[in-house]
């Protein structure tokens, strides 16, 4: 295999396998069997001074290449030799500023399938970080005493997990749509408590919900509104009345010939260029 | 006397068409000037792409000159646009002759008369004494009986005269035919040598002496025989030039009689000139019956005295006119493209000039008409008149001793006579091909009428096989038993004119039959005209059996197809016997409702797929019932492709009913739906949204009877759950349907707020369906599934303006714009567009019964190319649907087969890049209308998908091929519906039997660079596939309906969800192709680019590995590892990973 003599070739030349800087390499691979590993490359979590992140400095570690079968719990059981770990993440992309809290409701947001990966893992205490940087591997995903599911098995759990409770589904919706009209109908008060009131300036603000009906400010409507002015004045146009108009008008329809013949002519070059006269 | 005068017609005629060829040639120069001016400005359309034109305003409102006005006012008054006119003027110039070639045939010409002028003369033999003749050669026909009287000597000819196309200058390319005239010196013949084929032998002898020599002449690449018009009585030779120019020009040599030699009167229709003593070799005191009259024999005869009035005839009429030129060679090639012209009886193109002078001599063509109008008022007249029924005839004169033309419709099936009043030009046209010519002109007048953008295309060049134009075919083979089928359908008198030539004589009487036989069920019946043969002058002539099969073609009317009936008089009724005598055993006594008791015959039929088949059945018991051909020998092509379709142990059907059942209980469920009490909002809409509820599933559902000790049970959730330990249990797909809310007041304005609301209303769904109908339900947040008689639906609940809601941006000034996001975009696809679609094609369905067979014949063919993947499911229907929509220059097409056919032709040469599909679904778009969809298309070409399918609903953005195919997808299935095209043609056309029909259904391996092989265990449709294999997995079924209902496992399938992972994982290095019907290996194509080593790049890291190359770091994907994940990912589903490693390197 010409891919393997190579890479065995580049493995013997540069003894230790390459990392790009600042990063280390770890081999990482799925059992035992398996006979050619991945790399993880691992990195302490930086930001610029100043710049905002989520993660803790100095505690973090910033894992790349993380591959598909490789789960949080299982990622935070390779790395707690190094430390006690106290949460891993795993992200399609890296990111550099605050990833935003989404509130993950399992019925709404269902877990994508996962492709290879990057982790964000917070150690409890820094040094932990330096030890995960000089970790060997190979680290294994699935062991003996914690046998981690791939294929068939994994497949019938995913499909077993997502038949779902409706109640649970139900308690959820009820949830978030009390704290929703909690928030409209506190919204509702503050804008009828504003209406016909002046700003410090003495402008008025005129909404929706006034006594008189008003034009939605949407891009449609002021469309609308300018179709309907250009339609009153063509309306209003004379066509075809003084004699340069007349001339005009022939002129235009000579263009728009012309125009069309230099249309058919491009096609009929194309076509000809494809043999598309030739009939059998 | 001899060369003479043919030499001075070769000069002379040719010379006037060289001066208009030059004006011709003229104005093409220019436009080509123009245009090569305009490539360059035009970022060269070498790419294959047009680009919209820009034309300066200078340019564009520059004066115009009195030629350019002259030309424009022109083009209006005599073409139907510019692009017409381009279109015909590039088309003439593609199939007349060029002026050097002229020249060389010219040439080879005058080599041609010179050398038969030098061919020496013998003396004079009986004509039963054949000794003389040498060795090499033998005579072109076959002397049955061989005894006849009279002498034969040979002299050269009097006169050598080119006739027939070549002179008036409308022969096309490529099969350039020159027809020469040898009238044989009054010497050679005797009087009443028209009786009983003397003349026929003599002209055989003539030819067979004159071949023997012209071979042995170098000037000749070839020397062969073959017969005028494929009449077997009388042979011609075919010369052509040695070398390089043998593909040129092909002399054919028609001996004929000197003029005034025969009486016309003793060759009228109703004489006899073969006599029945002779012909059968009996003592003339037997026959004391009167002679049969021997029309066709006559006109054979008489075909050959009027050679030159004909070509005298054409070059008045067409001679000085232009137009009809080119409005004749148009016409040619729309006859050839349609195999009309070819064989014997065909409407040749001598016949379609004959029929342009009728035009002008009446005055419905004028000389000054461009080729395009005569070429539609010659398809007018076509499609307007039935010569079957009244004759035309281009005799001015009233002579009382001409015969009537009534005489003529009782000899022969079509008739158009020619300026003397007394031969049949169209005597060897059977009905049928006439028909079938007056039918093809009127589908090609409505194609024109219709204005379309590309009719000329579809009208010209687009060619229409038998095996594609029919729904039908079906082939006679041994063509040996149509003798017996003469003799069985008394046709002896007919065999006596056609000279022994029992496949002429058997067609018309057989086609009549069948055509009687089919009745309502048949649109058109046509059949394949005897091809003409050649052969060599040392060989015998082929005998009427050698010409392979006889094939019949059947257009079949789909509203016919529905009936097993076939309803005949009432009992007492004179006619039952007729009735009787033509089904023979199969007509019997019924007793009807209304209280008649008639004749009827009833066909066994009792599925869809058996309906199609009756015109089989009925064909095969009138052909075994009146002919005497047994069922052996009728080869039936028009369901071989049904099988693909059929499940497993299934060959009655093709699942049209299948499908049906599950509509039916669809509409039942939502007639359910609509009447539910309890709602909060009322059903404003019930839409089905699911391939199967459009009649478009490859293999229609089932309804689910699990067998429970199978699964695991969900018992809190009533649901089962598949074992690890088991095979993978049946797959079962929920079926969409979309259910559309009433709008309110009440639904919130927020994205979150409806998502949220619509889950409660899914919640309540659910609810509502077990407590008032008793259904298994179980809601998520999306969807309620729903199990009803074994169909599982899965309910979506839909809120009109959600879209809308989506789309809103509120602009910091507080304006609030629509702007499309990916989100509304697949949120409106979803609920909008696609139960739109659904329910078009679904209304397809009902007009067209054969559309569900072609899509699903089409979405399999895709599939098991391992391409279904890149292709919608919609993207595919509607590819189809455009096959009955615009189904021009065919008709819409009755029967999967012919559809399928279709569909590869359409794949395989629609010019995706320049031009959209449109599909007119419910003819909603205008001809405006589409005109600026087209010109909108190339405006916007750039942003377009790869494959544009446009609908009256969808009019810009193509939203079925949005996500794919990508470019060489769609290239690599052009090739393959190219290569599958004539593969599969040549099968179907085969009399001998299509052999292995599933050949064009298995894709080619050898392409991939991995091959990761399942496990049939694990693959749950396993028996679907293409070769169904013997033996499969016990999928956890029933045959009968099981005591409770638990929700059966839905949508579990295991190759499915790995190649989602894998595509997820890997999807930037590979692609990975697998037929979903029943496939059993996936192939892995890697992607080049991800090949290339590429600088370190922390978010691309997917998958790669490092490696330091020349001191730099480079990323390269880590193959080996990669390779043992694809088993990994895939445990217990893989089987083995097959890597082909000497097809790429890292």
């Amino acid at each position: 295999m010409v891919a393997r003599r190579r890479k065995q070739a580049a493995a013997g030349g540069g003894g230790a396998t390459p990392s790009p800087p600042g990063y280390s390499a770890v081999p990482v691979k799925f059992s035992e069997k398996q006979q050619a590993p991945h790399y993880l490359y691992l990195r302490e979590h930086k930001v610029r001074e100043g710049a905002p992140s989520s993660w803790p400095q100095k505690r973090t570690l910033f894992v790349l290449n993380v591959p598909p079968y490789c789960t949080e719990e299982c990622l935070g059981r390779l790395l707690c030799s190094c430390g006690p770990v106290q949460s891993v993440r795993l992200q399609a992309k890296p990111d550099l500023a605050e990833s935003p809290e989404e509130p993950t409701s399992k019925f709404f947001h269902p877990k994508p399938v996962p492709g290879f990966q990057v982790a964000y893992v917070v150690f409890q205490k820094p040094k932990a970080v330096s030890a995960a940087l000089s970790l060997k591997g190979p680290l294994l995903v699935s062991t003996e005493s914690h046998p981690v599911s791939s294929g068939i098995h994994k497949w019938i759990a995913d499909y077993a997990g997502s038949v779902l409770d409706p109640e649970a589904l139900r308690l959820e919706v009820d949830t978030f749509m009390e704290a929703y009209d909690q928030r409209t109908a506190e919204e509702e008060a503050k804008a009828k408590e504003e209406e016909g009131v002046p700003d410090e300036e003495g402008w008025v603000k005129v909404t929706r919900r006034g006594r008189r009906p008003v034009l939605p400010r949407t891009e449609a409507a002021s469309l609308r509104v300018l179709e309907r002015e250009k339609r009153k004045r063509a309306r209003k146009e004379l066509l075809n009345f003084y004699a340069w108009q007349h001339r005009e008008t022939k002129m235009e329809h000579l263009a728009q010939l012309r125009k069309k013949f230099e249309e058919d002519k491009q096609r009929i070059e194309l076509m000809r260029a494809q043999r598309k006269f030739r009939p059998y | 006397m001899g060369p003479a005068p043919a030499g001075e017609q070769q000069r002379g005629a040719p010379g006037e068409p060289e001066v208009m060829e030059l004006a011709q040639e003229g104005t093409g120069k220019e436009g080509k000037k123009a245009s090569s001016k305009k490539r360059a400005a035009a970022a060269s359309p070498a790419d294959g792409l047009l680009q919209p034109v820009k034309l300066s305003r200078a340019e564009l409102y520059k004066e115009p000159t009195s030629e350019e006005l002259n030309r424009l006012r022109e083009t209006e008054s005599l073409f139907h646009s510019s692009l017409l006119r381009l279109q015909v003027e590039e088309l003439l110039k593609e199939v007349k002759l060029s002026e050097k070639k002229k020249d060389r045939i010219d040439a080879f010409l005058r080599g041609v008369n010179q050398s038969i002028m030098r061919v020496p003369s013998v003396p004079e033999t009986e004509l039963t004494d054949q000794a003389w003749l040498p060795a090499g050669v033998r005579v072109p026909v076959h002397q049955v009986p061989y005894i006849v009287k009279g002498c034969f000597r040979f002299l050269p000819p009097a006169q050598v005269t080119v006739v027939g196309s070549y002179l008036l200058g409308t022969c096309i390319r490529p099969d350039i035919n020159v027809d020469v005239a040898l009238t044989m010196p009054r010497e050679i013949l005797q009087d009443k040598d028209g009786l009983n084929q003397r003349y026929f032998r003599k002209r055989a002898l003539y030819l067979a002496h004159l071949a023997h020599h012209l071979a042995q002449d170098p000037l000749f690449g070839s020397v062969r025989f073959s017969y005028t018009n494929g009449c077997h009585l009388k042979p011609s030779v075919l010369l052509r030039p040695c070398g390089k120019d043998e593909r040129l020009v092909t002399v054919r040599l028609h001996p004929c009689p000197p003029p005034d030699f025969f009486r016309p009167c003793r060759l009228l229709p109703t004489k006899n000139n073969v006599r029945s003593a002779w012909y059968q070799g009996q003592s003339p005191a037997a026959a004391d019956s009167p002679e049969p009259p021997t029309p066709h024999y006559n006109s054979w005869v008489l075909q050959d005295t009027a050679l030159e009035s004909h070509l005298q005839l054409l070059s008045t009429m067409l001679g000085p006119a232009l137009g009809l030129k080119d409005g004749v060679a148009l016409l040619k090639v729309w006859l050839r493209q349609r195999e009309l012209d070819k064989g014997r009886g065909g409407f040749s193109g001598f016949l379609i000039s004959m029929l342009v002078a009728f035009l002008v001599s009446t005055r419905k063509i004028h000389t000054t008409m461009s080729g395009y109008q005569v070429l539609r008022s010659v398809l007018q007249f076509l499609a307007s008149t039935d010569l079957t029924i009244n004759g035309i005839s281009l005799c001015l004169s009233a002579d009382p001793t001409l015969p009537a033309l009534a005489d003529f419709h009782q000899a022969f099936p079509v008739v158009f006579l020619d300026s003397s009043g007394r031969l049949n030009l169209c005597a060897d046209v059977t009905a049928a091909t006439y028909h079938q010519v007056q039918h093809e002109a009127r589908l090609s007048m409505a194609l024109l009428d219709s204005k379309a953008d590309d009719a000329l295309q579809l009208l010209l060049m687009t060619p229409k096989p038998m095996i594609r134009t029919f729904d039908h075919v079906l082939h006679l083979r041994p063509l040996s038993r149509l003798q017996a089928a003469c003799h069985r359908l008394k046709l002896w008198p007919e065999l006596q004119d056609n000279g022994g030539d029992y496949v002429s004589a058997a067609l018309g009487p057989l086609t009549t039959l069948l055509e009687q036989g089919l009745g309502s069920r048949l649109h058109l019946l046509a059949h394949s005209r005897p091809p003409v043969p050649e052969w060599d002058i040392s060989q015998e002539p082929p005998k009427h059996k050698d010409s392979g099969a006889l094939t019949l073609g059947l257009l079949l009317r789909p509203e016919g197809l529905t009936s097993v009936l076939e309803l005949g008089p009432e009992a007492d009724q004179p006619e039952a016997a007729d009735f009787r005598q033509f089904w023979g055993s199969r007509s019997e006594l019924r007793r009807f409702q209304d209280g008649a008791i008639r004749e009827a015959v009833v066909w066994e039929a009792a599925s869809m797929f058996q309906k199609r088949l009756i015109p089989h059945q009925v064909v095969t018991h009138l052909l075994a019932l009146h002919a005497d051909i047994p069922d052996t020998c009728v080869h039936y092509a028009g369901s071989l492709l049904d099988s693909l379709l059929q499940g497993l142990k299934e060959s009655s059907n093709t699942g049209e009913e299948a499908l049906a059942a599950a509509v039916r209980c669809y509409d039942d469920l939502s007639r359910q739906l609509w009447g539910l009490e309890g709602l909060p909002l009322t059903v404003s809409a019930v839409q089905g949204a699911h391939p199967v509820l459009r009649y478009t599933e490859v293999f229609p559902p089932a309804p689910v009877r699990p067998a429970y000790s199978f699964y695991e049970h969900l018992r809190e959730r009533a649901s089962l759950v598949p074992r690890p330990d088991k095979p993978c249990p049946a797959y079962v797909e929920p079926m969409t349907v979309i259910c559309h809310l009433e709008g309110s007041g009440q639904w919130p304005q927020d994205a979150e707020a409806i998502r949220r609301v619509r889950a409660a209303f899914q919640l309540r769904l659910a609810e509502l369906l077990s407590q008032q109908h008793g259904l298994r339900c179980r809601a998520a947040a999306t969807h309620t599934d729903v199990l009803k008689d074994g169909f599982v639906f899965r309910i979506r609940v839909a809120y009109q303006r959600e879209p809308q809601i989506l789309k809103e941006i509120r602009s910091p000034e507080g304006m609030i714009t629509l702007r499309d996001t990916p989100a509304s975009l697949r949120l409106e696809r979803d609920t909008r567009q696609l139960p739109l679609l659904s329910s078009a094609l679904h209304g397809l369905q009902q007009q067209h019964p054969a559309f569900s067979g072609v899509a699903r014949l089409a979405k399999r063919w895709v599939r098991a190319q391992l391409l279904g993947e890149e292709f919608t499911d919609e993207s595919l229907d509607l590819v189809a649907a455009s096959l009955f929509l615009h189904p021009e220059p065919f008709t819409p097409p009755s029967s999967p087969q012919v559809g399928f056919l279709r569909f590869l032709f359409l794949v395989s040469t629609f010019d995706w890049k320049n031009t959209p599909l449109i599909v007119n679904l419910n003819s909603e778009l205008t001809v405006e209308e589409q005109a600026e969809i087209r010109s909108s298309f190339l405006a916007a070409r750039t942003q377009l998908p790869v494959m544009v399918i446009l609908t009256p609903q969808d009019r810009k953005s193509s939203v079925w091929t949005q996500n794919g195919p990508s470019a060489q997808i769609l290239q690599q299935l052009v090739v393959l519906a190219a290569e599958a095209l004539p593969v599969l043609e040549k099968q179907l056309m085969d009399p001998r039997g299509p052999g292995d029909i599933r050949t064009v259904f298995r894709p080619p391996l050898d392409i991939y660079d991995v091959l990761i092989r399942l496990s049939a265990r694990h693959v749950p449709r396993h028996r679907q596939a293409v070769d169904s294999p013997a033996a499969s997995f016990c999928r956890g079924l029933l045959r009968e309906p099981g005591p409770s209902s638990l929700m059966p496992v839905l949508g579990y399938d295991p190759p499915q969800l790995y190649l989602a992972q894998l595509r997820e994982a890997f999807g930037d290095l590979a692609l990975f192709f697998y037929d979903r019907h029943g496939g059993e290996v996936i192939g892995v194509l890697w992607k080049p680019s991800s090949f290339q080593p590429q600088p370190f790049k922390a978010s691309s890291m997917k998958g790669r590995t490092l490696l330091s190359q020349g001191g730099e770091l480079v990323m390269v994907p880590n193959v080996e590892a990669i390779l043992e994940d694809f088993a990994v990912l895939g445990e217990g589903l893989v089987q083995a990973v097959e890597a082909r490693s000497e097809r790429w390197t890292v």
